[in-house]
């Protein structure tokens, strides 16, 4: 059998090179959307988190939410580098933030516990205050420590 | 609510980019160049990874002063400290590139850094909002 010819040949698209700065623009602008919703509702806003903490819902809503945005981002990064996803990041970003969300949910709930043992005033406002501040630096640490580590683990790819 | 965080960004923002900016045509006019250097040329090397790790730096020294517990503190101190390595990194590998020889992408560079350093104001932003609120909520 021969070979195919070179021009009948697919182009081998190279797989996909992560840089930090493609996920800083969308971690920015929902950083952002986070500050202006604790800023222009920030009654309701804080109060709509606390209720679905208190409920149970707001780790599986955290853990859904930044699945789809670390997939959203790396297919968006593949899509206009023109390369090819590799599963092994992807299943690195499948992983890793329900991972980052479900180990920060054990360190919320720690906090939470140390803070109502503690005899201070206005105690209610302080922990709703610690849920807001763990959910918002929840987060970001699940969008943006996934790309982190790709981008790491990619300095030992042999350079072709 | 106060718009205490506001000024504080505002001031960064004022002393890491515009005075700058403002002193290079400053000297320009006073040197009678033709120089009319835009933001974009003046930080061209990734200088702006290096203002959103003095941000960096800022944030965490307010929230090791803040009153949240020590877990919040540590995991937004780690955070904000990877990120804003991360964004002084972009500087770092500019300088070791132009210093060596390697090939260097100054619209990459520039691209990088900005992109960076906004990711930085951005959470330097809610970081600092977060804080305003949880200091009134403890002088209660």
């Amino acid at each position: 059998m021969s070979a195919p010819a070179p021009a009948l040949a697919k182009p081998q698209r190279p797989a996909v090179i992560v840089r930090l700065a493609d996920v800083g623009v969308i971690l920015a602008s929902l950083s952002l959307i986070f500050g202006l919703l604790v800023v222009f509702f920030p009654v309701s806003f804080p109060r709509i988190i606390v209720i679905s903490w208190q409920r149970g819902y707001l780790v599986l809503v955290m853990m859904a939410l930044t699945l789809v945005l670390d997939t959203f981002l790396y297919l968006r990064i593949s899509y206009l580098r023109s390369s090819k996803p590799t599963v092994l990041v992807a299943a690195c970003l499948g992983s890793l933030p329900i991972i980052i969300v479900g180990g920060l949910s054990f360190l919320l709930e720690s906090t939470v516990t140390q803070t109502l043992s503690l005899d201070l005033p206005n105690l209610q406002a302080r922990v709703n205050e610690e849920i807001l501040a763990h959910t918002y630096l929840g987060l970001v640490s699940a969008v943006f420590l996934p790309f982190l580590v790709i981008r790491l683990l990619q300095q030992f790819k042999p350079k072709s | 609510m106060s718009i205490k965080w506001l000024l504080w960004i505002g001031l960064y923002l004022v002393m890491g980019v515009l005075v700058p900016w403002a002193t290079a045509l400053s000297w320009a006019h006073q040197h009678g160049t033709e120089l009319r250097p835009r933001p974009r040329q003046l930080f061209q090397r990734g200088e702006l990874g290096l203002v959103g790790l003095v941000v960096v730096i800022s944030v965490i020294w307010n929230l090791l002063q803040s009153q949240f517990m020590p877990q919040t503190i540590a995991m937004a101190a780690v955070l904000l400290a990877m990120i804003g390595t991360m964004s002084g990194d972009v500087w770092i590998e500019t300088y070791c590139r132009q210093s060596t020889g390697t090939s260097c992408n100054d619209e990459r560079t520039w691209r990088d850094s900005r992109n960076l350093a906004f990711l930085v104001f951005s959470m330097a932003i809610v970081v600092e909002i977060l804080l305003d609120r949880f200091a009134k909520v403890a002088a209660l």
